[in-house]
Formats: structure tokens, C-alpha cells, sequence
């Protein structure tokens, strides 16, 4: 469904994008992880022809972006990670001229933007002004409007930032469901739970490259193994000799220690109490992958 | 190409739906000040030239008015109104994941500021021959033709100074430096031969003045037909220089 290789986008002397090689196929929904800057919504500008690539290849329905952008856009729904939302139009205005841009039929606009907007539970802001919404209700009016067309792509540029958690699994529930019906999806998110729970596949992208790609689940084996204790650092001297002496990994970070270990036994036996124990996961992936400095951040 | 003039009236109507919302406030400014100026300079000034070309001076100065209304509606329209809908709104971040894309935009834009010069003139123009400044009122739809194709090149005069500007107050500078000195040596206020060579050879690089030829022919009702040929094509070639560069130049800040 999209396809790069050696993907390059160049922002004068700034490489965000560097060499990015990665195939989406169709019907999965597949996560785009990686710290800020590193080039997820650039890509992402790239697929629909608002960002042109400086070198490499890419196609979206086998189609060129740079070249056929009307006809890729046709058939995808975006939400950008900027609301983007005219605030000199209401709630209903806004979806219905939107509908326009994208040629659904006139006499069937104002059914569609009402169903989408009921089901995301906006109904009663139909004629509200734009800055009378909240943050989160602009966010789900986004995804409102980025289902409008009934998408065969649909891209997420971070969906559910400033969305309350009620919301959140209302729109993981939307976004599965699209799934099931076929629907390809592309999402970035800087919540890790919520690609464990939505991604088939992921990569992992660091200052513009893939740093790691696979299932949640194998890049958890392959990456970090077993399971963390979270520790504060009273006991900071005791657990790191603990850790060379039994073979655990041994992480300390502004927010606190981490140790990990094959098996939660072994994190139990040491007898230091911990703040929390829990299986690794995708979260300690990013952070071994990515590291936990602000580096990145050219 | 069809899709893409489809495209672009939906972008127009965007515009009037946001237009309309507030038409008096809109629309009061465009007529006003025509108005003013016929009221000071015509009856005041008018009261001291009694013969300008062979007729009073309101009559000299009513065409030109309503070619400033065009000039004026255009280029605010595309410079400041699209720089707040580009930078600050954000309209075509989202507009342009649609089939939209910066052609769509750009023409869209033109064909707003093109309706809009021609209906704002065509209303201060009914005023005007209200005051019984045109020899013949039937002829009152020309000056929406004209309204328009002077719109069009001031239009993406506005649109190239917002891809060049860096901030929202540099036009500013566009206005006092291009817009203003255009404004008073385009013929609208005192006849146009009565500049020096160079000053009027770079006006003619400008739609302004060959508006107010226009307006003037048919206010006047003079050559009407000989002078649409000659300034209304002249006019029609501007634009299209002018909306060429525009598009490049728009181009570059939609698309990175
Ligand atoms: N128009 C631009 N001009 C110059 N640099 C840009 C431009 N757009 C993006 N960049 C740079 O490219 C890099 C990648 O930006 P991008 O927005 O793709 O990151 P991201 O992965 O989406 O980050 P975030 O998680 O913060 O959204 C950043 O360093 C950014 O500063
Ligand atoms: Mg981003």
C-alpha cells in the first residue's frame, strides 16, 4: 500500500528524513514510532504530495506522490498532527465544505457529517463555533473529518494527544473496527500503549531512519526481554551491584531506576521493595532504541 | 483541468461562506470610501477645477474610484486575508490533504478576488451613476468585467507579497512603496499625461492604470471597443504574468 525505499527529504542543509526504507501493506494497521524530530510527520507529508522528497523512492497505491497526489488523496484520510480546523466556519460548515473538497456527493453531506459526528459524540457542537471547543472535542472532530470520505488509508499523525482516556478507547475502538473492515492504517503516537494495542507492525524511527521494525511483541523479545522493576534512587548503590552480580540490566534515568530481568521471580527475590513491577514493553523499547537524552533534538 | 476549476470554486465558496457571515461590516469599508473621497475631493476640490480633460472634476474622478475599489478589495484580500488564512489558521495544511492541491489554491484565490473586485465595483459604480456620473448607466455590467480583470493581477500581486513577506507587518512596506504609489499615479486623480516619461512607462507595467482607461471608456462612453482590445488585453496578459509568478511562488510555501 505505501512504499519507500531510501527515502531522503532534506530541509536545506537539515536531513530529517535519511534513507527511510519501509513497506505498509494493506489492511494492517502499522505504528510509526519515534522521538520528536524524527521525521514521522515529514514522511507522513510526504505520502500525500505536501512534502517533496529529495531523493528516493515512494509509492502509495503503486502511484508516484509526486506525481499522481490528487488521485492518492482521493482515496486517503489524514489527521494531521496540527488540528488544522477553519475557525471561521462552525463545527457543521467546517465538515460539510470539507466534504466538498474531497467530492462526496451533495445530497449525501449532511447524512455522512451527521452519523460521524454523532458517533464521535459531537452532535450537540454541530453549530458551535470552532474556538468554543476544546482541545480534545477538536481532536475527535479531526478524526470526524479525516473519516469522511470512508478512507482506504487512513493516516493518524498522533490521534489521541489531549484526549481523556473515555475518548481515547472510543477512538481505539473506531480505529480497530476500520481495521477489521479493511481499512489500512497509519499511525504515529508517542503513547506506546497505544500501539501495542492498535499496531500489527511497527517501526521504531530515529533521527530520520528505521531503528527497529516487527510486531509489538517481537520487537519486546528481541529488544528487551523479560521484565522491569521501577525503583527511586534510595537504593541506587545496592541495586546496581546486585545488577552486576546477577546479570540485570541496569538503567537510571531523571525519572527513577529501572532493572530487568529474564523473570519477575528474580526481580521479587532481591527484596528491595520496587515502585512498580511489570512486564517490559514497547516503552522500554523506545527508550533503549532511541536513548533518553534530548540529543535527538537537533 | 475540470476538476481542478471545480476544486477551486469550492474554495470560493469557503470564502463566501466566511464572507457572508459578516457582509456589512464586509462590504460598508469598499463603499465608504468612494463615497468620502467623491465627497471631499469631488465637491471640495471640484469646487476649484471646473475643467479637467473637458468636464468637471467629479466626473474625472468617478471611473478611478471604482478601480481603486478593485484594486483595494483584491490586494487586501490576497495579501493580509490570505496571509491570516495561510499562517495563522491554517486553512490549507488541512485543505491540502484533500484532492486540493497549491494550483487549486491558488486559482481558487484568484477567481475569489476576481468575483469580488467585479461586484465591488459594479456597487460603487451604482452609486456613483446614481450621482449622475455615467453618461450611460446601461453600460454598468462592463465595469464588473473591468473590476474583474483588474482584480486578477492586483489579486496575485497580493498573493506574491505573501509568499514574500516574512511577517504579517512588512505589508506594510508592499502597500507604501507598490500599492500606495500606484494608487496616485495611475490617472485616477488627475490626468495621466501630465507625468514624466519614465514614471508613466512604469505605471503601464501595472493593471492599474489600464483599468482606469477602461473605466474611464465606458464611464465616458468613449472608444469603448478599441479600448477593451488594447488595455483589456494588456490586462488579461498581466494577470497571467502575474498569477504565474504567484503560483510559484505560493507553491513553495504550501509545499516543502
Ligand atoms: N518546513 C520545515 N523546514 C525546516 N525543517 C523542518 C520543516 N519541517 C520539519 N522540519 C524538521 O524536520 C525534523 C522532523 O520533523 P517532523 O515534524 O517530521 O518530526 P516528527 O517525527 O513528526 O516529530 P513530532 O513527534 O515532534 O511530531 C525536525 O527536526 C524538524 O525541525
Ligand atoms: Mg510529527
Amino acid at each position: 500500500m505505501i512504499k519507500a525505499r531510501a527515502l531522503k527529504k532534506n530541509f536545506g542543509e537539515f536531513c530529517a528524513v535519511n534513507d527511510l526504507t519501509l513497506e505498509i501493506r494493506q489492511g494492517e494497521c502499522f505504528g510509526l514510532l519515534g522521538p520528536n524530530g524524527a521525521g514521522k510527520s515529514t514522511f507522513i507529508g510526504m505520502t500525500y504530495g505536501s512534502v517533496e522528497r529529495t531523493a528516493g523512492e515512494l509509492s502509495v497505491f503503486g502511484l508516484d506522490p509526486a506525481t499522481h497526489a490528487r488521485v492518492i488523496k482521493k482515496r486517503m484520510g489524514v489527521v494531521t498532527q496540527e488540528n488544522a480546523l477553519d475557525e471561521s466556519l462552525t463545527v457543521f460548515e467546517n465538515m460539510l465544505i470539507y466534504c466538498a473538497f474531497i467530492g462526496v456527493p451533495s445530497q449525501e453531506r449532511h447524512k455522512r457529517v451527521t452519523d460521524l459526528l454523532e458517533y464521535m459524540n459531537l452532535a450537540h457542537k454541530k453549530d458551535d463555533r470552532i474556538l468554543a471547543l476544546s482541545g480534545g472535542m477538536k481532536r475527535r472532530l479531526v478524526f470526524v473529518r479525516a473519516l469522511l470520505g470512508n478512507p482506504e488509508l487512513l493516516i493518524l499523525d498522533e490521534p489521541t494527544t489531549g484526549l481523556d482516556p473515555a475518548v481515547r478507547h472510543l477512538l481505539w475502538g473506531k480505529v480497530k473496527e476500520l481495521r477489521q473492515e479493511g481499512t489500512t492504517i497509519l499511525l504515529t503516537t508517542h503513547y506506546m500503549h497505544e500501539a501495542e494495542v492498535l499496531c500489527d507492525r511497527l517501526v521504531i524511527m530515529n533521527k530520520g531512519k528505521v531503528a527497529a521494525e516487527g510486531s509489538p511483541a517481537k520487537l519486546i523479545t528481541e529488544h528487551t526481554p523479560g521484565h522491569v522493576g521501577i525503583y527511586n534512587f534510595d537504593s541506587r548503590e545496592e541495586l546496581k551491584s546486585l545488577a552486576e552480580k546477577k546479570d540485570f540490566i541496569f538503567l537510571e534515568d531523571s525519572s527513577g531506576i529501572y532493572l530487568r530481568a529474564s523473570r519477575m521471580e528474580d526481580l521479587l527475590s532481591t527484596g528491595i521493595p520496587a515502585l512498580q513491577l511489570r512486564p517490559a514493553n514497547l516503552e522500554d523499547v523506545f527508550l533503549k532504541l532511541t536513548g533518553t537524552e534530548l540529543a535527538t533534538d537537533a | 483541468m475540470r476538476e481542478t476549476l471545480a476544486l477551486s470554486t469550492h474554495i470560493v465558496r469557503r470564502n463566501w461562506t466566511v464572507y457572508k457571515k459578516d457582509l456589512i461590516a464586509n462590504i460598508s469599508p469598499t463603499v465608504a470610501d468612494p463615497a468620502l473621497i467623491m465627497v471631499s475631493l469631488g465637491f471640495g476640490l471640484g469646487g476649484y477645477l471646473t475643467n479637467v480633460e473637458g468636464m468637471s472634476y467629479m466626473h474625472y474622478l468617478a471611473p478611478g474610484l471604482t478601480i481603486a475599489t478593485s484594486l483595494f478589495t483584491s490586494f487586501f484580500e490576497s495579501s493580509y486575508g490570505f496571509f491570516v488564512r495561510m499562517t495563522y489558521e491554517n486553512v490549507f495544511k488541512a485543505m491540502l490533504t484533500t484532492p486540493i492541491g497549491a494550483r487549486e489554491v491558488v486559482l481558487g484565490e484568484m477567481l475569489w478576488v476576481g468575483l469580488k473586485g467585479a461586484v465591488m465595483s459594479i456597487g460603487v459604480t451604482i452609486v456613483l451613476a446614481i450621482f449622475g456620473m455615467m453618461i450611460n448607466p446601461w453600460l454598468i455590467p462592463l465595469l464588473g468585467i473591468v473590476g474583474f480583470l483588474v482584480a486578477l493581477p492586483c489579486g496575485a500581486m497580493g498573493l506574491l507579497s505573501t509568499a514574500l513577506v516574512r511577517n504579517i507587518n512588512q505589508f506594510q512596506t508592499v502597500y507604501s512603496f507598490l500599492i500606495a504609489p500606484l494608487y496616485f499615479l495611475s490617472g485616477i486623480f488627475f490626468p495621466i499625461s501630465e507625468m514624466s516619461a519614465p514614471v508613466k512607462f512604469i505605471a503601464d507595467c501595472f493593471p492599474l492604470i489600464h483599468g482606469v482607461r477602461l473605466a474611464q471608456s465606458v464611464f465616458w462612453n468613449r472608444d469603448i471597443a478599441s479600448t477593451f482590445l488594447v488595455h483589456g488585453g494588456i490586462l488579461v496578459v498581466q494577470s497571467l504574468v502575474f498569477c504565474g509568478f504567484a503560483y510559484r511562488q505560493i507553491r513553495k510555501k504550501l509545499v516543502q
